[in-house]
């Protein structure tokens, strides 16, 4: 009885979607099956351009799979299928033709545990350049040099670009995936959960680099972490179950949501 | 504009082309591999179409080959009630020696009864016995330990009947004396397998008893012990200053040796590992695999390798370089033809079953569907793996052997033995192979699809790298597994007896197409009268072993290698 009175006491995905300025990509009414499981109702969000936005709910709210479906990563589980419309600039993301391949260079993604792959450090950044381009050596060099420095870790790595990646620490490393991800200069990061498997001074480093990166690319992130999100996010968006709750600006959820739900969850008396 | 799109952009048509290449020529595989399985499965069901007719399975060939060397009755001349036509037959045998020339008669009488067999033996006091009893269709051997050539004078006796070629069944033979028990150094090859059985008792016990944990750590405590064990590792060969050297303790000194070197080698690679020494450079790894306990077993394989390929040689080089003489000279017989048979059995099979299987085991894992079809190939692939060796014999037969049918008719001929080997070893290298993607993290696979790579790049550049050490094992160890399998092939039809290196493609070239392996050599000689014929089974059988064992060690430094490559 009492699961039944939290389904029904649980809001619609909220339709008030305002942002200042641009929006980089629109979701709209997004549903999204795992098999028979429902994981996403009717998400709408609109994702500001050159701005941080985050994802905040407990657990299992479905922010990850709503941000692996913006590059279309759900593609790699089977069972998995949804219904809505995703759209970037001009480009219909959900469209069953879509171009994966040119999705997934405009849309780059940073995992919750660093994975460089298993090469030296300077391949790491420089394989998504060589896979889409035919730069030559020099220019090579100068991207790998500009996206490590970009991703504030080149002066860590420049006397050892050929080690392996998989050597580094784990701060090291994520700052790494992220170079990876900017090499390619993408428009959008998708950031899931990148702090979670660090320690506060490498988590500090990688907050202040989102807060640089803001500049150039729009940034998603999904975190667990309320404090991450009111520090480096300009908007925020609270789910749970499913739900899109609550959206808005990142002062305005953290000082006075709307619904009684975010509050709680802010508050950290939840459940 | 951003400044990456300023760069050349990558052609995306051969890449997509490439894609679907890659993919139709897995999904290609797949199918080919399913074919083979889906006709095996039909032929377990089904084997009575083997030959043709119903009911009647009938074996490549016979074992043995019609030789000069046996007096063979396979049809002498009888009548209804199975009584000889004629006289029995007369064999006139012949030598000199210092003492004179000598000649002898020995009446051979054929009994219709089969499996009767008397032998002749020759000696200093002559002939053993002036009749013999021999039942119809066997063989009997005339043995001599003289030290002079015996000849046939004559063979009189029933004429025999001819066969569809035209060849008389019963055929002249020359018997041989240079059948000797010693060899020119002084060594019988009973000594011989005992210093083998030596060496591998030794490193048996150098590898498992004496490293133990705590001799191990207080030697690897400082720097300078494994030095000091490595110059004491010469001290065994002081024993010859004071004794003869003989081959037995030759081998038993340089066991010390070894044994010490791997003592100093494993306390060295202690000591650098924790003192963070390691060094992380690809043109050392290989040398530094070799360091830890698995190399240990490595040295001790490729000792075993050396001193059982070694040991024959110095003893007895014909083991290693001649080929099956004949029936009478065990001493001047070796494993040659068995040992290229071996070699082109494995490298055809191999040839065909890598390819297809990893192609089949990638297209299983990266590309196909969970579809009811993929379930019930992989189900298939799974209890493939556990089939009795015998039946995939009786697979290759009908397929590759026979003609008529599915049969390709390549006849009992390398070819076709390596292709039922490469059968055989199929599914044992697809399911290996699936294990070893399924083992690669996903991560690899999400930031590699996260940063735009197709599927088939993901595969290549990420995924069958980190998949590599697992496949190399998986493909090794059934390589190691069907080296040893006599049972196919007896049926696929290997001879005992071949007095040839083999043809590999003689199959398709009208050839010589007969051909042996080592398990069915070893099977051959233990078949033959004569303690000498099951030494040199026993010296073969080490081979084979040897053969195995230097496989499985090239399995250990590649996963070793890669291993290392990857997580150093």
């Amino acid at each position: 009885m009492t699961e039944e009175n939290t389904e029904n006491d649980i809001p619609p995905s909220t339709r008030k979607l305002d942002i200042d300025g641009e929006a980089e990509i629109h979701i709209d009414g997004l549903d999204l099956w795992y098999g028979t499981k429902q994981a996403l109702y009717d998400v709408s969000l609109p994702i500001a351009k050159n701005c941080v936005t985050s994802l905040i709910g407990p657990s299992g709210c479905g922010k990850s799979t709503l941000l692996r479906t913006i590059n279309r990563m759900n593609d790699l589980i089977p069972i998995c299928r949804y219904e809505g419309e995703i759209v970037q600039g001009e480009t219909e993301i959900t469209a069953k033709d879509a171009d994966l391949v040119s999705i997934r260079k405009n849309i780059g993604m940073v995992f919750q545990r660093p994975n460089p792959f298993p090469k030296s450090i300077y391949d790491n950044v420089a394989y998504g350049v060589k896979l889409h381009h035919k730069p030559s050596r020099e220019q090579l060099d100068s991207i790998v040099e500009k996206s490590l420095k970009r991703a504030a870790i080149w002066s860590e790595v420049s006397d050892r670009l050929h080690d392996l990646g998989t050597s580094l620490s784990g701060g090291q490393q994520q700052r790494l995936c992220i170079a990876r991800s900017i090499a390619i200069e993408p428009d959008v990061i998708l950031m899931d959960e990148p702090c979670s498997a660090l320690d506060p001074i490498a988590t500090a480093a990688i907050e202040e680099l989102i807060l640089e990166l803001k500049k150039d690319f729009t940034v998603v992130i999904v975190t667990h972490s309320m404090s991450q999100a009111a520090r480096v996010s300009d908007y925020t968006g609270f789910m749970y179950l499913g739900r899109m709750v609550e959206f808005n600006k990142t002062e305005k959820i953290f000082s006075d949501p709307d619904q009684e739900l975010t509050k709680r969850y802010i508050t950290g008396r939840f459940g | 504009m951003k400044e990456i799109d300023k760069l050349p952009v990558r052609n995306r048509k051969g890449r997509e082309f490439i894609e679907k290449v890659g993919s139709g020529g897995l999904a290609l595989t797949s199918i080919i591999g399913l074919v083979f399985l889906l006709i095996l499965v039909y032929q377990i069901a089904k084997p009575t179409i083997i030959d043709g007719e119903e009911g009647e399975i009938v074996a490549a060939t016979e074992f043995l080959p019609i030789s000069d060397y046996i007096l063979k009755w396979d049809n002498p001349s009888v009548d209804e009630d199975g009584n000889l036509i004629s006289e029995p037959i007369i064999l006139q045998l012949a030598w000199d020696d210092e003492n004179g020339s000598y000649e002898h008669e020995i009446e051979i009488t054929v009994i219709p009864q089969r499996n009767v067999k008397e032998n002749i033996q020759l000696n200093e006091n002559g002939v053993d016995t002036n009749e013999v009893t021999v039942g119809k269709k066997t063989k009997f051997y005339i043995y001599s330990t003289l030290s002079t050539p015996v000849s046939v004078h004559q063979i009189s006796g029933p004429t025999p009947a001819a066969n569809e070629t035209g060849y008389p069944q019963v055929n002249t033979f020359v018997i041989q004396s240079d059948v000797s028990t010693v060899f020119s150094n002084g060594i019988s090859i009973e000594e011989a397998i005992a210093v083998m059985s030596w060496s591998f008792l030794m490193v048996m016990i150098l590898v498992y008893v004496f490293p133990n944990e705590k001799i191990i750590q207080s030697i690897s405590s400082t720097s300078k012990n494994h030095q000091i064990i490595r110059w004491l590792s010469l001290a065994p060969f002081l024993f010859f200053i004071l004794n003869e050297i003989t081959v037995i303790r030759f081998f038993i000194v340089l066991n010390c040796f070894i044994g010490l070197r791997m003592l100093a080698n494993l306390s060295e690679g202690i000591f650098r590992l924790s003192n963070q020494m390691m060094p992380l450079n690809d043109k050392i790894l290989l040398k530094h695999s070799i360091v830890n306990r698995d190399g240990l077993m490595l040295w001790a394989r490729l000792f075993f390798l050396v001193s059982t390929f070694f040991i024959p040689l110095s003893v007895h080089i014909p083991f290693l370089t001649e080929r099956y003489q004949d029936i009478f000279q065990p001493y001047s017989s070796g494993i040659r033809s068995a040992f290229y048979g071996t070699f082109w059995v494995m490298g055809i099979a191999m040839f065909m079953a890598i390819p297809i299987s990893i192609g089949a085991a990638i297209y299983l894992e990266e590309y196909a569907k969970p579809t009811r079809l993929t379930k019930l190939i992989q189900a298939l692939i799974t209890n493939l793996a556990g089939v009795p060796s015998i039946v995939f014999g009786l697979f290759g037969l009908a397929i590759f052997v026979r003609e008529g049918g599915f049969g390709l008719g390549f006849g009992p001929s390398i070819f076709a033995a390596g292709l039922t080997m490469g059968v055989m070893a199929m599914p044992i290298i697809v399911l290996a192979a699936q294990e070893a993607l399924r083992s690669v993290p996903r991560s690899i696979r999400e930031s590699a699809y996260g940063i735009g790579c197709t599927r088939w790049q993901v595969t290549k550049d990420h995924v069958l790298p980190s998949a590599m050490p697992g496949m190399m094992t998986g493909t090794i160890l059934a390589m190691s597994r069907i080296v040893g399998e006599a049972a196919p092939l007896l049926v696929v039809g290997a001879f005992g007896a071949v007095l040839f290196d083999p043809e590999p493609f003689a199959a398709l070239t009208d050839g010589n197409i007969n051909f042996t392996v080592i398990p069915i050599q070893i099977y051959a000689w233990t078949a033959e009268p004569g303690h000498e014929w099951h030494a040199m089974a026993a010296a073969a059988s080490i081979a084979l072993i040897a053969v195995m064992i230097s496989m499985n060690s090239i399995a250990i430094i590649l996963r070793e290698y890669y291993r290392r490559r990857l997580n150093s």
